[in-house]
């Protein structure tokens, strides 16, 4: 017994010896990166951005409150020619140890995405520190610009981000799901489209002398893939489409004509919904049956008329079919004639119902795509109506 | 009897989970998904059946010859020389090799995900010191360690259902994408994990009831490959098959994807502990193994001795014997050291000793 | 916990250190040599002899006075002065033989020969009296309080049981403070301690066995269980233990505790202790063997396991759901006051991935103007942390408050506002120091010894340490076994039927076996059925 106290004793002793070596680093010692950005430089070069957190604006009770006014990150970049290198310059200017693992955004600047982005998600798939779950987007322009932006709402523009595409107001994508519509054969890759755009003014009393109005991260759409290559662009309103035929998320808001007023809009709020997609194939034609489900509650009616009627229903929802058929039309024709990339999935349902087939089919599967036929069938409902059957505000004929 | 504490079915049970689980969970999914892609899981039954079946030939053997280890009854049948080879070969190239095996892979596990900064031998000195605590205690210890740790196994069940948000079923379609062969070939690392279940002969004469040692073994063998489905699943479900064979230690990433409502996040540090756990026993069972055989392959009266010498070789094999590098490592184990084990030292010799037995005859008469 | 050792002081003030001077001193005679000494037939040579085993004791009195029958009978009364009780001894004793006998049974004629029969068949109005002619019975009564009847002419003492010496009165358990349940608490007299616990059990089947411990102080020392259902081996175990201790002094029962435990260098007590009366009957009643020792209030049990550092005796007072959900939170606490400090120094200096991001920014926002690493600093509070703790027990009472204010103004408000510690640091400290009072204060003292440990581990390797460092404290709680039973039963070896008291505290009509490891007879508890149920009400016909 004595030998396995003094063996337990010396154990301690001796990893006691060991403190402050090796993986310790001080959380006052780390640089939190909340976002990074990558170019391609005109001259070449791989530039990286990143927007480290100032943690003495995070403070929140007594002592954070006179700091409030101080922004809460600083943005800054070095060049280089691969990532790594590019950080480590980064660390002769950050006094800090860089830390990727709270980084929430990887923002890639448009040339740098016109190049080829398997330069980019390498490193921040092979590294432990920064997560799967971090969002990825590709800027209209440079990436930098983006970065530098701050946020009003939230401490920095990173955060702000990454809420943003929590939400999945736009079509978001994980670092994670981009590697894996890269690395399949039967989807090519969409990523958000962020711009810097203006956005609001803070209202107050210094609001007159700042001559600017504030710059804000803006999600506009998404970018279209080759591979790892961007060709193109959808936006906003073909996004949806391409989110409706992808199956996911289904929200989102469309408005309809008014059954009895053709020239007022009725809009409807998408709850949720459900696609299938049904590949044909004989040898020689492709078609596929695309069936959408989908729910929808009404939310406001410019119209003056009842709409609490079932016939009114019934036109509602047909004019929600016609409405979603026709964008995701819009994004399938875009899809399928200008940018000729099957970014929608087909090719997966094609592998999975035609596993032989598909051997044959998936090296030249994007020309496949191209002339393949897509039938899009919407079955729409209306499920609520809101508080009121009439609208209140119009007095009883 | 060089070991006087016996234990229960249901230590036993757990025992043998432990024993296969915490690197075959670590490892396995990746070394599968590889080749059998989002068949994986038909691989894992194939190595189910292959599993069971070594069970049932460790279990027959055990219980023909009451009371005694594999290294006992190995002398027995072939006589004292060939005896004492089959369990030199056991010591050198099962229990030393997948022990060492064990410290390495939570080492490279340690330095690559967790700490990369930390030299790994530190790993390798502080676990095996920790195991060798543990192992001194004998038999009694071990077990109830195991049982008391057991349940954060539970945890990984939770951190399933958890992630099933992130999950999509249509990621395992197309059954049968590749055809039989490459399943075939991926069933072969799990089954070499499941075929671990020879250490069991090690430990059947030390039940309390060894005629339950048959349902033992197989409900081992079936947990087992259930936990295993479920993580190759998980990792599958989340990253597809295309992604999932790239990674190095797939669960892992799959728990760090997992993220609920912005708070139950990051939850890869809670793997850790769950793996270092089961890790420890899992070390402790093939030490455990080791330090026994070789007291009872020298005629010792007390195992004690050995456990200070049998863990400094434990330390020291573990760099060089499975290579330099994560690559070689992974390279080792899949390629050469699984299809080795399995055929040669899980299938090959038990047989061997069943078949001679029962052709002369030795060992007692035996209820199955 | 403030006061937990007042008790303790009480009792060195005692009869203990009193006999123990008396004997030291008239030391000159040993033991040994008083062991073959007998009483003579000569009074003066009686007294002479016990006068001088009992020189220069001041407290010794000796009254010799004559027989109210027959004034050539002379007799000798012998006490420890404050340990008799005067009032029975001139009473009962003197006034009764030297004026009261001649008139209970005038004109008898009493020889010498006849005066001891007679003296104890009608003289002494004293219910306990005893004889002997050893004079090593005699001192040892003596000392004990008992006073000493010499007669002249004959070699025979009698021993009247007297006794009456000032003791502390029953009151609240100063350590183990309950809501609900008894009040009583043990005090330093063994006899009250014993008619405490017959009190709560009524049963023939209880039995009190007593001896002497201690060279020098004699200490009484009792062992009680319950015939039937405590374990023969164990009890034989207890008394084997007992019997092997040689040592001068006994002054309480941590010094028995010490030489009869299983694995002298665990942090973990494998010997629990208790004074309240009403928790040694349920730990008799459950199958184990108390031993309680003169000169303190707290009375040992064993066996003793792991989990009852989680049992409050209100646990088994209060609705069981009730009971159940404050174990949980008893259990939650044990974790966290061995972990929190070191799980957040490992985090904080190693794992910053844990935390979600606004955390992770929040925590590092307070660290910005420290000066240390984290591992220092909550060393240092935590040593702040212990030395005014040690400093509320050790303080005169009425100091304590002003104590208490400093401590905590320093730890609390100054240390952060100087921004030498961080606000999180402190609120992980003090709520560690909260946790760790809410089960049992002698595991709560191991917890806090190796939370340092764990502290250093997970400052060196981060979750690694930390999780290695566990890892060995699991093992060693496996390999302890407290006389005989494993220390972690029945969590492991896991015996389901006992798991009804451990975490989850099963209603008692649903407690229907002793735990299986410490009763190994007599295993049955209550009978099936229980349950209470609502008498049938319902009214028959028409509602």
């Amino acid at each position: 017994m004595l030998k396995k106290i003094t063996v337990f004793i010396l154990l301690v002793l001796l990893t006691g010896f060991l403190v402050g070596c090796w993986s310790r680093e001080e959380i006052t010692q780390i640089a939190i990166i909340l976002g990074t950005g990558v170019d391609w430089t005109a001259d070449g070069r791989i530039r990286l951005t990143v927007q480290i957190a100032k943690p003495g604006s995070f403070a929140g009770g007594a002592e954070g409150g006179g700091k409030g006014r101080e922004p809460a990150s600083w943005a800054v970049s070095a060049e280089g020619k691969s990532i790594e290198e590019a950080e480590r310059y980064l660390a002769m200017r950050v006094p800090r140890d860089i830390y990727w693992g709270h980084c929430i955004t990887l923002v890639i600047g448009e040339e740098m995405a016109k190049k080829g982005t398997r330069i980019v998600t390498s490193f921040f798939l092979r590294d432990r520190e920064p997560r799967e779950t971090m969002w990825v987007m590709v800027a209209k322009g440079e990436a930098k610009d983006v970065l530098e932006t701050h946020s009003n709402l939230e401490k920095t523009s990173a955060q702000a981000a990454g809420l943003l595409e929590r939400m999945k107001t736009g079509y978001s994508v994980q670092l994670r799901e981009f590697a894996e519509m890269l690395a399949s054969k039967g989807v090519q890759p969409v990523v958000t489209r962020v711009e810097v755009k203006e956005a609001g003014v803070t209202p107050g009393s210094e609001q007159e002398k700042k001559s600017p109005a504030h710059k804000q991260v803006e999600i506009t759409g998404v970018g279209v893939f080759k591979e790892d290559k961007l060709i193109g662009w959808l936006d906003a309103e073909k996004t949806r489409g391409l989110m409706w035929l992808k199956g996911e998320p289904m929200e989102g808001v469309i408005t309809v004509p008014s059954p009895g007023e053709p020239d007022k809009e009725v809009s409807i709020l998408i709850r949720r919904g459900k696609t299938k997609i049904v590949p044909k194939y004989d040898g020689k034609s492709l078609r596929f049956d695309v069936k959408i489900d989908m729910e929808g509650d009404m939310v406001e009616q410019q119209s003056l008329e009842d709409l609490a009627k079932p016939e009114k229903i019934k036109f509602l929802e047909s004019g929600m079919a016609e409405e979603i058929k026709r964008r995701c039309n819009l994004a399938l024709k875009k899809a399928q004639k200008e940018y000729a990339v099957d970014i929608f999935g087909f090719g997966n349902a094609f592998h999975r119902k035609y596993k032989k087939e598909w051997r044959e089919l998936k090296d030249r599967w994007d020309d496949v795509f191209r002339q393949a036929e897509v039938n899009i069938t919407v079955a729409a409902r209306v499920r609520v109506i809101g508080l009121s059957t009439k609208r209140a505000d119009v007095p009883e004929k | 009897m060089l070991e006087q504490g016996k234990i229960d079915s249901k230590q036993a049970i757990m025992l043998m989970l432990s024993t296969i689980l915490p690197t075959a969970i670590l490892t396995v999914p990746a070394v599968t998904a590889k080749s059998a892609r989002q068949d994986s899981w038909m691989s894992i039954m194939i190595a189910t059946t292959v599993g069971l079946l070594i069970a049932r030939l460790v279990v027959v053997l055990g219980l023909r010859f009451p009371g005694k280890t594999l290294f006992e009854y190995a002398e027995e049948i072939l006589g004292k020389v060939p005896g004492k080879i089959v369990g030199l070969l056991y010591i050198w190239l099962f229990f030393l090799y997948i022990g060492s095996g064990v410290i390495r892979e939570y080492g490279v596990f340690m330095v690559t995900a967790i700490m990369p900064d930390t030299p790994i031998i530190v790993f390798h000195i502080v676990g095996v010191a920790v195991v060798a605590y543990m192992v001194r205690n004998g038999l009694e210890v071990l077990s109830r360690f195991n049982q008391l740790t057991i349940p954060t196994t539970g945890l990984l069940a939770i951190v399933f259902i958890l992630s099933t948000k992130d999950m999509k079923l249509a990621r395992l379609l197309p059954v049968f994408d590749a055809g039989p062969l490459p399943i075939v070939k991926g069933s072969v690392a799990p089954a070499m994990w499941l075929g671990e279940i020879v250490t069991f002969a090690m430990i059947i004469p030390y039940l309390i009831r060894p005629r339950e040692a048959h349902r033992v073994a197989t409900l081992s063998i079936l947990l087992c490959s259930f936990f295993l489905t479920m993580s190759i699943l998980e990792a599958l479900l989340i990253f597809g098959p295309n992604v999932t064979g790239h990674w190095i230690f797939p669960a892992f990433n799959a728990v760090r994807v997992v993220s609920i409502a912005n708070f139950l996040e990051r939850l890869e540090s809670v793997i850790m502990v769950i793996f270092m756990l089961g890790g420890f026993v899992k070390l402790g069972v093939f030490y455990y193994a080791a330090v026994l055989g070789s007291a009872q392959w020298l005629g010792l009266k007390d195992y004690r001795p050995l456990v200070l010498p049998v863990g400094v070789i434990l330390v020291a094999l573990s760099i060089p014997l499975w290579g330099e590098n994560i690559v070689e490592v992974l390279h080792f184990i899949g390629q050469v050291y699984a299809p080795f084990a399995l055929i040669v030292l899980e299938v090959g010799i038990p047989l061997l000793l069943l078949i001679v037995s029962l052709t002369k005859g030795k060992g007692g008469e035996s209820d199955a | 916990m403030i006061g937990f050792r007042k008790p303790i002081r009480a009792k060195t003030l005692g009869r203990g250190s009193q006999k123990s001077q008396g004997n030291i001193e008239g030391g000159a005679l040993s033991s040994v040599s008083l062991k073959n000494l007998v009483l003579s037939p000569d009074l003066e040579t009686n007294l002479r002899q016990i006068k001088t085993i009992l020189d220069r004791c001041s407290d010794v009195v000796y009254r010799e006075f004559v027989f109210a029958q027959n004034e050539e009978i002379r007799l000798a009364l012998i006490y420890t002065d404050g340990l008799a009780d005067k009032v029975q001894v001139s009473d009962q004793i003197m006034k009764a033989l030297a004026l009261e006998v001649a008139m209970a049974a005038p004109g008898q004629e009493i020889t010498k020969a006849r005066a001891l029969e007679f003296i104890k068949q009608r003289g002494l109005c004293i219910h306990q009296i005893k004889e002997t002619n050893k004079v090593e019975d005699i001192i040892d009564a003596i000392l004990s309080g008992d006073t000493v009847l010499l007669v002249d002419g004959h070699a025979t003492a009698i021993i009247n049981g007297a006794r009456g010496f000032e003791t502390r009165s029953i009151s609240d358990p100063e350590a183990e403070p309950t809501v609900r349940g008894s009040r009583e608490s043990f005090i330093e007299s063994l006899r009250v301690n014993t008619s405490l616990i017959r009190r709560k059990i009524k049963s023939p089947n209880l039995k009190i066995e007593s001896m002497k411990l201690g060279e020098v102080t004699a200490t009484d020392v009792a062992i009680a269980y319950i015939e039937g259902i405590a374990n023969d081996k164990l009890v034989a175990e207890v008394k084997n233990r007992l019997g092997r201790i040689k040592v001068d002094a006994i002054l309480e029962s941590g010094y028995l505790e010490e030489l009869i435990e299983d694995n002298p260098f665990s942090p973990f007590p494998t010997v629990n202790h208790t004074e309240k009366p009403d928790r040694v009957a349920a730990m008799l009643l459950e199958g184990r063997v108390a031993i309680v020792v003169d000169g303190t209030p707290f009375v040992l049990t064993v066996p003793n396991l792991f989990i009852e550092y989680l049992q409050a005796p209100e646990d088994y007072y209060e609705r069981f759901i009730f009971a159940t959900a404050v174990r949980v939170i008893r259990f939650l606490s044990m974790i966290i006051s061995l972990v929190l400090p070191s799980l957040y120094i490992a985090v904080v200096s190693f794992h910053h991935e844990i935390f979600p991001t606004t955390l992770l920014l929040n925590v590092a926002a307070q660290r910005e103007a420290v000066p240390f690493p984290v591992f220092i600093e909550v060393m240092i509070m935590e040593m702040t942390f212990e030395i005014l703790r040690e400093a509320g027990i050790r303080l005169p009472r009425p100091i304590g408050q002003a104590v208490s204010i400093v401590g905590a103004l320093v730890i609390g408000e100054a240390a952060v506002r100087a921004g030498l510690v961080a606000a999180a640091t402190v609120i992980v400290v003090a709520f560690t120091g909260i946790a760790s009072f809410t089960f049992a204060y002698s595991a709560s003292i191991a917890f806090r010894l190796l939370r340092f440990t764990l502290m250093v581990l997970s400052a060196t390797l981060g979750l690694f340490g930390l999780v290695s460092g566990l890892a060995i404290i699991a093992i060693h709680l496996c390999t302890l076994r407290s006389f005989g039973v494993p220390y972690l039963s029945p969590l492991v070896p896991t015996i389901g039927a006992d798991l009804k008291d451990v975490i989850l505290r099963a209603p008692w009509w649903a407690m229907f076996s002793r735990p299986r490891l410490i009763a190994r007879q007599e295993q049955i508890r209550l009978e099936q059925g229980l349950k209470p149920s609502p008498p049938e009400t319902r009214p028959k016909g028409k509602g």
